[in-house]
Formats: structure tokens, sequence, C-alpha cells
């Protein structure tokens, strides 16, 4: 069934282009995949920044910082194979707005997500329609922003969080084959880049919240160490392509000020990790926590983010101009 | 704006004074007519209500090259309209066009009828140079059009702007701007066919190796023995098809130039990697060293400028009696443009003029031999009205030129 209302392709579909390098025996490319530079607890730089669409009520624009290798791949160009991808989004909001008439009366704000990954975010082109993944994100990002939003407030009106996702992080190291191990990685981390630009967005759109909201990952790796054995540890603001087995990851949108997790999402075996000798936490506790600090540190980000946007309404608004 | 504004809000008495932003919304058609026509006793210049004149275009800037999985991406940013189109190649598989067999020009080496006679044609025409290239360019363009190697896909539900709703099928206006942009490809001819195709070159065969190609694929074992002969076995095994997709992440009026200026940005960063045919694994691989992929070779460099045409009393043709006809309006229109004027055709507009405006002009121009040239008009497209005539369309496309100078500089620099 072709789609009428888009520009299609050869009927017969395309191929992806296969690259003679992968094609070769693993032990060539194994030396290729990326390297971890930060520390276990040192999270990516986070480029954030509100009110660059002006057609909606609110905006943000998310970027994570690229890791050692893809800025090393981007200055001095060898391959046209990316080691690794950063993550790249764009988030709206559009209203507090009146509920159109057909719709039944509610008593709070109707929040409604959407996330749409652009075709060429991933490594494998997209569709134009949401499949089940990218509605399953939007979900998750409801759960985490409804928990945030003083919906009663706004009494019958609803509000639109589009978020397009113009570059996603990977799932795995492309030279890997999908294994035991595997999950969509990638997404976890796009959940929690989408949870701080939204709010971010929200903030800008000035509509009520608890708190900002900041989301964060954490995840237990088994890297082999120099002597072959796999200590499963844990780490900070995964990048799934520089990690060969990811055990378990989890994501949560936390509000520091009231210390309060609105979301979590966690997958994997957890009871694997090796914590410090005098650590009586379990996995999914230290895991949880990681991801925790991870929503900290993103959180001071947020703060200075929403703080220009402020700033910049203050300058708009009438009265405020004349100070500055 | 602040002396803009303070012309706005004059006439009316200080008791209903709306601010500017509030009598903007409520009467915009008076409001854009008081800034362009402003009262000659303030002394304030004809100028629009963003602040540009009529004939200027927004601040435009491109970024390429910044997304990861794409083979060549752009960002164009046109005032706080904003595109960002990503090129994906993938391969086509000439096995996998069902036509292909048909359709294909015969190799040379085959003895087919349709061969010999244009074998035979082929000496009457070797002499003019000139028609020779026209065929062989119109084989190019075939092979673009007919097999949908161009796959140009614009996105406005990205919440770019309120009313479009995002998880909808693509609106009226996102299919328009795509096909515009599938027919402004395919006319204008920007990509070659050439850059798209895939070779392969048989290895110069034995007779015994040669026995065994000729069994799986139909070759003639009278074909042409020698160089010339193993020139001609060269087929195509593959396409590259680019998949073209622009998301108008933020849309404040005119994205057709946007989208088009992202496109062209993107084509011109665009690296298709070096692709063989692989006989032992039976399909196409490509190599990943950069140094060995090219950029694509673009025919030309078309640019496209959008117009609105603003009048101060658009239903004035209508109300009259007898329906004025060309000559009459421009009579009509000279004399009374002597006290002021009554249109105005705003180059580059925003949201707010296009809602404002009935009449829209695209014109896509492009100059010869990279600007010393001279200005072609590729594209022109005037609709939803007649205050545009031949004259003023002139001026127009001398506009468009000068913008072509603009955007070829922003192009470069990025």
């Amino acid at each position: 069934m072709t789609d009428r209302r888009r520009i299609n392709g050869p009927p017969s579909g395309t191929r992806p282009a296969v690259f003679a390098s992968s094609l070769n025996s693993a032990s060539d490319i194994a030396t290729g995949r990326p390297q971890r530079q930060r520390q276990p607890n040192e999270l990516r730089k986070i480029f954030l920044k509100t009110g660059l669409i002006p057609s909606a009520s609110g905006s943000a624009y998310l970027e994570y910082e690229p890791s050692a290798s893809l800025a090393a791949a981007r200055s001095s160009p060898k391959s046209l194979i990316p080691p690794s991808s950063a993550l790249k989004l764009a988030c709206t909001v559009h209203g507090p707005k009146p509920l159109p008439r057909s719709a039944t009366f509610s008593p709070n704000l109707v929040l409604t997500t959407h996330i749409k990954y652009a075709p060429f975010a991933a490594r494998k082109r997209k569709g134009h329609i949401r499949d089940a993944s990218e509605r399953d994100l939007g979900v998750h990002l409801e759960t985490a922003l409804r928990g945030v939003i003083v919906a009663e407030r706004w009494p019958k009106s609803g509000l639109d969080i589009t978020i397009t996702i113009l570059e996603a992080e990977d799932d795995r190291w492309w030279g890997d084959a999908p294994d035991s191990h595997d999950a969509p990685w990638g997404m976890m981390n796009v959940l929690a880049g989408c949870i701080t630009a939204a709010s971010a967005a929200i903030s800008d759109a000035r509509i009520d919240c608890l708190d900002l909201i900041a989301g964060g990952v954490a995840a237990i790796v088994a890297d082999e160490s120099e002597d072959g054995e796999a200590k499963p540890k844990l780490m900070l603001d995964t990048d799934p392509a520089e990690h060969k087995a990811i055990l378990s990851a989890c994501v949560v949108a936390y509000m520091p000020s009231r210390d309060e997790i609105t979301e979590i999402w966690l997958k994997g075996d957890s009871s694997k990790a090796l914590l410090g000798p005098d650590d009586k936490r379990s996995g999914h506790e230290a895991l949880l926590d990681g991801a925790v600090d991870a929503a900290r540190g993103a959180h001071s980000v947020l703060a200075e983010a929403v703080r220009e946007s402020a700033e910049r309404f203050a300058g708009l608004a009438p009265g405020g101009g004349a100070t500055q | 704006m602040a002396p803009a504004a303070a012309t706005a809000a004059q006439p009316t008495p200080p008791s209903l004074s709306l601010p500017p932003s509030q009598f903007a919304r409520l009467q915009p058609h008076a409001y854009l007519l008081a800034h362009l026509s402003p009262p000659a006793s303030s002394n304030q210049p004809s100028i629009r209500a963003n602040g540009r004149a009529p004939s200027q275009f927004r601040v435009t800037s491109a970024n390429t090259g910044s997304l990861t999985h794409t083979n060549g991406s752009a960002v164009v940013r046109l005032g706080d309209t904003t595109a960002v189109c990503g090129v994906r190649a993938e391969i086509l598989h000439t096995e996998d066009i069902a036509s292909w067999s048909v359709s294909r020009p015969p190799p040379a080496s085959s003895s087919t009828p349709a061969n010999k006679r244009r074998k035979l044609t082929d000496p009457t025409a070797k002499p003019s140079e000139k028609s020779d290239g026209n065929n062989k360019e119109d084989a190019d363009e075939s092979h673009i059009q007919d097999f949908n190697l161009l796959v140009p896909n614009l996105s406005l539900s990205t919440g770019c702007a309120p009313g479009f709703i995002p998880g909808a099928p693509p609106s009226a206006l996102a299919q328009s701007l795509s096909h515009q942009i599938l027919s402004l490809l395919h006319s204008t001819r920007l990509v070659r066919a050439e850059d798209l195709r895939i070779w392969y070159q048989p290895p110069n065969l034995g007779p015994e190796e040669l026995e065994r190609h000729n069994e799986s694929e139909q070759m003639d074992v009278d074909a042409p023995q020698g160089d010339a002969g193993a020139e001609k076995n060269r087929e195509i095994k593959a396409f590259w098809v680019l998949y073209i997709d622009v998301m108008i992440v933020s849309l404040a009026g005119n994205p057709f130039d946007a989208a088009w200026a992202a496109v062209l940005a993107a084509l011109r960063d665009t690296r298709l990697p070096r692709a063989w045919w692989d006989v032992d694994n039976g399909m196409v691989v490509c190599s990943d060293a950069v140094s060995e992929a090219r950029k694509l070779s673009l025919q030309g460099l078309p640019v496209s400028s959008s117009f609105g045409v603003f009048e101060a009393d658009a239903a004035s043709g209508w109300r009259a009696e007898v329906i004025p006809d060309a000559e009459e309006e421009r009579a009509l229109d000279d004399s009374s443009r002597k006290g002021n004027q009554r249109r105005w055709i705003l180059a580059d507009p925003d949201g707010y003029e296009e809602g404002l405006s009935q009449e829209r002009v695209c014109v896509v121009v492009d100059k010869e031999q990279g600007g010393k040239g001279k200005t072609v008009v590729v594209k022109l497209e005037k609709n939803g009205g007649w205050a545009v005539d031949a004259k003023e369309l002139k001026a127009l496309v001398d506009i468009s030129a000068q913008r072509w100078e603009d955007i070829k500089q922003i192009l470069e620099q990025c």
C-alpha cells in the first residue's frame, strides 16, 4: 500500500548502502569501537536553548555534545561510517488552547505528546508515519510531564507537545551484531533528552509547573577490561555505541526540589552490578540513584536555559523593556 | 519598531488606544497599510510592519553537514523560518526494477534490430555534437524521473506552527510543497543522472569465461572483441536513490524559499561513497573511505525568491460595476498613484504578510557560468490576482537575480 500523500521512492524499495569494511571479518573492525573518554559519573555537555521557534507558545532545542570519537571523526574525516551520534531534538509547545467543541468536558489540562524521528535521524532510515516505538516514547513522556504540570489551572484546555528528533542516539555500536543483551538502549537516552527539552519548552510557554523536571540515564555496563574479564559497572549518561554490553539501563524524570520521580523506565537485568564493598544497595537501587544523579546534572543546565527564557520574556513584557 | 508603532497608535483617541501588538491582531490589514503608507504629515518612510523595505529579504543563514546519519545535510534559517534538510542515499539495484530489462537501451554489443537502427543513425548524429548532447541529456532525465531516483518529502507536522496537527497525514500545503520541490528538481536537472549510476565493467574475459557469462546474462557471443567492446560491455548495475527529507522546524512564512535553499545546500554537501558491483556477493558494495567519496556535480544553482502582493483595497476591482480590464486598471492605477500607492510587492513575506496577500509570485532564477553569464528564469509562478503585470515581473526577476548573488555567497560560505 503506497502512501499517496507523499512522494514515494522506487516501488521495489531500495537498500541501504553496504560498506565493504563491514563485510570483512569482525577482527578488522573491532578496533574501531569508540571508547568512553569520560569518567563513569561524568555527563556529556548539554546545549539547551529556548525560544528558537517563535510561532510556538514555547520551544526548546537540545543537543548533546558529540562524543570524543565523533568529534574526532568530524574534524578529520576518514570513514563515512560515523562512529557514534549525538542527540539533537527540537521541542515545541502549543497552547494552552481551547479544546475543540466536540471534545468531552475536562476539568484539567489535556496533555498531548508527540515524538517523531526525522527520516534521517537514525542509522536506519525511519518511516514517515510514527511507529510503535515512537508512540511508546510519547506515552513515557506524557507520564513524566503529567506529574509536573498544574493541570487544574486550565480546565477545558489542551496542550500539544511535539518533539522532532533530528538525530537520535545509536542503540548499539554499528559494528556489533544484535546479541542477547540487545535492546533499544538509544531510546532511553532519547527519552531523557525529550523530558529535559519538554520541561524547558513548557517553562518557555509559561505553563505553571511544580518544578523543572529533568531526565537522566544510568546504565550497568559490562565492558571487558584488559584481563578479558567483564565487570558490570554503573555508569551515568551512557552512549550505547561506546559499550559492548549494556546489561540494564534506567531513565528517570526527576524533580529535584520535591525529590520526586514522575517516571521510571528500567530495562534489563540489574542484579549483576558490582558495587563497592561497603555498598549495601541492590542493583536497581544503585541504578535509580545513578539516574537521579544524572537528572540533577541535567537540571542545572535546564535551570540556566529557563532563566534565559525568563529574562527574554521580561525584556519583551510591557514595562520590562524600559529597564534595559 | 517603536516609531512605526507610534504611527499606528496615533489616529486612535487615547481612551481607545491599543498597544500595537493588539492592533496588529485585530486589524491586520489596516496595521500593515498604516506602515506602508504613513500619513504624509508624519514624514516617515514607507516600511513594512516587520521593519523591512518592500524588496528586502530576511536575514538568511545556512549551515551544512551537522547531521551525522546523512550523506548531506543543511539547516537554513530565513528569518524565523527554519528548514532542516537531510539527504540519504540508498541503492536501487537494476534487477529490482521491474521494467529495467524492457526499458533500458540495449547494450551496444548486442545485435537487436533496434540497436542496429541506432547504430545506423549514430553516424548521422555524430557531426552535430549538440544534438548528441541533447539526446544524452534526455536519457539522463528519463532515468531520474522513470525510476524515481530523487525522493523529496517535506514535513510540516513538526509543531512548526499551531495550525498543523502533528501525526496527521501531510496537509495540502506540505504535499504541494513536496511536489513543487520534486518538479523543480526534475525541471532544473540539478542532479545529473550520471552521478547516480553505479556501473559495472566486466573484466576482459577469456573465451570460456565469456561463455559462462553469456549463459547468465544472455549476451551475444558475437560481441565485438577488444578494448572498444569491453568499454561497451559496461552496464548499469544499480542507481543511487536520494531521499531528500525536509523538516520545517519553524514556520513563519515563505516555506518554499527556505525549503528549496535547504535542499540546495544539502545537495551541495552530499557525498556519495564509491560503489561497485561485487560479483562474489551479487550486490553493490561501497567503500567507506572519505577520500574516495565524491560530491555531486550539480548543474547550476537555481535560487527561488517568493513575493506577496499587498493591496490597499483588494476588492476595488470587484466592486466596480464594470470590471476594468488590464489597460484601464493600469491607467486608473497610474492616476491614483500620484496621491498614494495602492499596492506593494513584498519580497519574502513573513507569516503575517502571507495572510494578507492574495497574489503570490515565485521566481526561480539561475545564472549561467557561475554568475558571469546572463540570468535564466527557471520557474515563474504567479497566482491569485492580476496586480503583477509583465513590467513588474521583469522587476521581480531583477530582484531575484540580486537575491541569487546573496544566496550564492551564503551557500559558498557554509
